[in-house]
């Protein structure tokens, strides 16, 4: 049963061609092209975006920094597949979840996570298959009709706005 | 410089255009806070945005024709002067309605901004090029509903279909020319609307028939842009109604 | 998924998982889902950005009535691009909550059900187009003092959400400004109509804080575990210092007869708040308290089939890739 509100798709946002892709929050859609367009509407009101990608929320393993210790990763010859692993490095101040660490063969997310573990420390961790992430085409078209018209948006902005001031006004 | 002739034909041009934005965006500004789902809601704001955005875009570049003033225009022109096609002015209706009417209209809108993409006169050019990046995103939103509704239930079938039969024989209206259009076809400022509303007709209904709705036959189709409903006074009193409140007021 | 590790009072480690918690806390790192927490920092948690979100969802509708009535282009842009926002912020803020494990769907029931709280400022009515100049640079000047506050918070995502909606928000401060401003400096009508907004908005606006302190009984726990990083009689004076001296330069008067400057604390302090009426409007006595519920079950409703019709959609497709 899903409720009412759909299912929830976490979205990934990469700002700019070679910045990294970014855990930034998550929408409710009933399908994986429904969550990518509605990813469009919520996170990309203002600049910048070069790519979107959506995967299933239940689809992603989690482990902060407390449950490392307890991670068991299996290896045991079996099937691999890819995982993307996003790590929040540090306890600083932020607006997103997790950077991408990058692509891994993984017998399962842990294995994953153990493989990021040697290229990138963090507080916490996810892992997701990579079959299930969804995204746009990294085009010049879809670039074009997708993000760049948020740039035209500038009242949303408050650098728009300038300083303020009452004598500003009765001058004006 | 264009001529005084074309000069005028433009700006009633102009006009037209602006004032399906701006009733659309009305329509769609309606939705805000009332939408089925967050997300969606954050959606419908962003299309009403993107319309009033391109309203402003073709008030402007009358204005640098004429020197009039986008919001005077907009805000105390009365109903009557109106150039608006009726498709946009219709009450809201459900959701169905609205995504329906949105997709009809954005298909419209991806066909005729290709082609005014390519207009002799330079600044409709660029103006046309530049909206019909956001209209392609439109239109994909607006077709995956319009397939998700056609195809969800039976309740959505039913309502998508007959949204459908209400707003479809309106479309038509669109590829009407305003009198003074002629000359601007001629001179290819203009792309011939005309033109437009076979392979408009031949590409919707294939839509429509994959996702199980079916296009009406026959319908009203108003004459000209000088055809409302009675809707589009209370659209406008609403509208209007700050604007016109305070005839001192110099600024908002 | 994430599996939560959840803390009982009467767990044996308890003492122990809790100083060391508390030690996290303290050195300033984030608690992060799947980080062991006591139930009752989720549960506050959960009751507080559940109310958030809400809020912002509710909040919608006040400012949301006058979309169709902006008097400009411009004004009509700024306005729904601020009233979405809104709604962009209720979205962050129930994914923040749904991190600790409690579904949209259960908030968004509470909510309906008339259970859960949201701010009381929404319960108030927008009589003329100049609210929205108010709403925008007092109540979002509020909201934005303690959202500030609140992306100091120790849970992570929380936080997080507050630092997103901080960037976004204070646009809707500087819009609010400027029109109000400028209304002030305006026609004689623009004028009456700015003051009018002023009185009626003043004191809702400084109860957005909440109760003092000695008559707000979660604070101590909520500093303690760093949810809240100051008291709710701190915002509001951070608030009144920064707007009092503005909106007096721009010839407004504030109706509060015992509003003071104090040279000793450079602090502004106000008379009595009526808290009486706080309580009354917060226990579903406002003026406009039935008509927010009202709307936003309308809204779902209405909008039932349409969510039905998507997850019908989608099972089918899911159904036939099976095939």
């Amino acid at each position: 049963m899903w409720g009412t509100e759909w299912p929830r798709f976490e979205v990934i946002k990469q700002d700019t061609q070679h910045s990294p892709p970014q855990m930034v929050g998550s929408v409710h859609a009933a399908d994986p092209e429904h969550a990518l367009l509605v990813a469009r509407h919520v996170f990309v009101r203002r600049p910048a975006a070069y790519a979107l990608f959506v995967a299933p929320a239940e689809a992603f393993f989690h482990v902060s920094q407390e449950g490392l210790k307890d991670l068991a990763p299996r290896r045991e010859g079996g099937p691999e597949e890819a995982y993307w692993v996003f790590a929040k490095r540090s306890h600083r101040r932020s607006m997103v979840y997790g950077d991408l660490v990058g692509r891994f063969l993984a017998q399962g997310p842990e294995d994953a996570i153990a493989q990021a573990l040697l290229q990138a420390q963090g507080v916490a961790f996810w892992a997701v298959p990579e079959r299930l992430v969804v995204g746009t085409e990294p085009t010049e078209e879809v670039v074009e009709s997708w993000f760049a018209p948020a740039k035209d948006k500038r009242y949303r902005l408050q650098s728009y706005y300038g300083l303020i001031t009452a004598k500003g006004v009765e001058d004006a | 410089m264009l001529d005084p002739y074309l000069k005028e034909a433009l700006v009633a041009r102009l006009t037209a255009w602006a004032d399906d934005e701006v009733v659309l965006a009305q329509r769609l500004s309606e939705w805000v806070g009332h939408a089925p789902i967050l997300e969606e809601d954050i959606a419908i704001a962003n299309l009403a945005q993107d319309e009033l955005g391109h309203a402003k875009v073709w008030l402007e570049l009358r204005q640098e024709l004429d020197g009039s003033d986008p919001d005077h225009l907009v805000f105390f022109r009365d109903p009557l002067e109106y150039q608006n096609a009726v498709l946009v002015e219709l009450p809201k209706g459900d959701w169905a309605f609205t995504m329906v009417r949105q997709y009809l209209f954005d298909a419209y809108e991806n066909l005729w901004l290709k082609e005014a993409a390519q207009s002799a006169y330079p600044p409709l050019a660029e103006a046309a090029g530049r909206i019909l990046k956001e209209e392609k995103f439109h239109l994909r939103h607006s077709s995956l509903w319009l397939e998700r509704l056609g195809q969800g239930t039976e309740e959505s079938h039913r309502r998508a279909q007959e949204a459908l039969d209400t707003l479809f024989p309106y479309v038509r209206q669109l590829f009407q020319l305003l009198p003074t259009d002629e000359a601007l076809v001629e001179a290819g400022i203009l792309p011939d609307l005309r033109a437009l509303e076979a392979p408009y007709l031949e590409e919707v209904e294939a839509r429509l028939e994959r996702v199980g709705l079916r296009p009406p036959q026959g319908g009203y189709v108003p004459k000209s842009r000088q055809e409302h409903t009675e809707y589009l006074w209370s659209l406008l009193a609403e509208m209007q109604s700050v604007a016109r409140w305070d005839p001192e007021a110099k600024a908002w | 998924m994430v599996k939560l590790r959840i803390g009982y009072p009467e767990d044996p480690d308890y003492g122990e998982r809790l100083a060391e918690f508390e030690a996290r806390i303290a050195r300033g790192e984030k608690i992060e889902p799947g980080d062991w927490m006591p139930a009752e920092y989720r549960r506050q948690l959960i009751r507080m950005i559940s109310q958030h979100a809400h809020s912002e969802w509710v909040g919608m509708l006040p400012e949301g009535a006058w979309i169709p009535r902006a008097p400009s282009l411009r004004r009509k842009l700024i306005l729904l691009a601020k009233v979405q926002d809104e709604a962009g912020h209720g979205q962050y803020l129930y994914h923040a909550a749904e991190t600790l494990g409690i579904t949209r769907e259960e908030m968004v029931a509470a909510l309906l059900s008339g259970k859960a709280k949201y701010s009381n400022i929404f319960n108030y009515p927008t009589l003329t187009w100049a609210d929205v100049g108010i709403i925008g640079w007092l109540v979002d000047g509020m909201a934005i003092k303690n959202q500030t506050m609140l992306a100091q918070c120790s849970y992570g995502p929380y936080s997080r959400a507050m630092v997103r909606i901080c960037a976004e928000e204070t646009f809707h401060h500087k819009q609010g400004k400027e029109a109000v401003l400028l209304y002030a400096k305006g026609s004689r009508k623009q004028r009456q109509m700015v003051q009018d907004a002023l009185n009626r908005w003043w004191w809702p606006t400084l109860m957005m804080a909440g109760p003092h302190d000695t008559d707000s009984p979660h604070t101590p726990l909520l500093l303690r575990w760093g949810i809240k990083t100051k008291t709710n009689d701190q915002v509001r004076q951070e608030f009144l210092n920064e707007h009092v001296p503005e909106l007096l330069e721009a010839g407004l008067r504030i109706p509060d007869p015992h509003l003071r400057y104090d040279e000793k604390t450079g602090n502004w302090i106000h008379g009595p708040i009526p808290w009486d009426e706080f309580w009354k409007v917060i226990n579903g006595e406002g003026p406009m308290n039935r008509q927010r519920l009202l709307a936003r079950r309308r809204a779902h409703e209405e909008g039932r089939w349409v969510r039905e019709a998507l997850e019908a959609y989608a099972q089918r497709q899911l159904a036939q890739a099976a095939d």
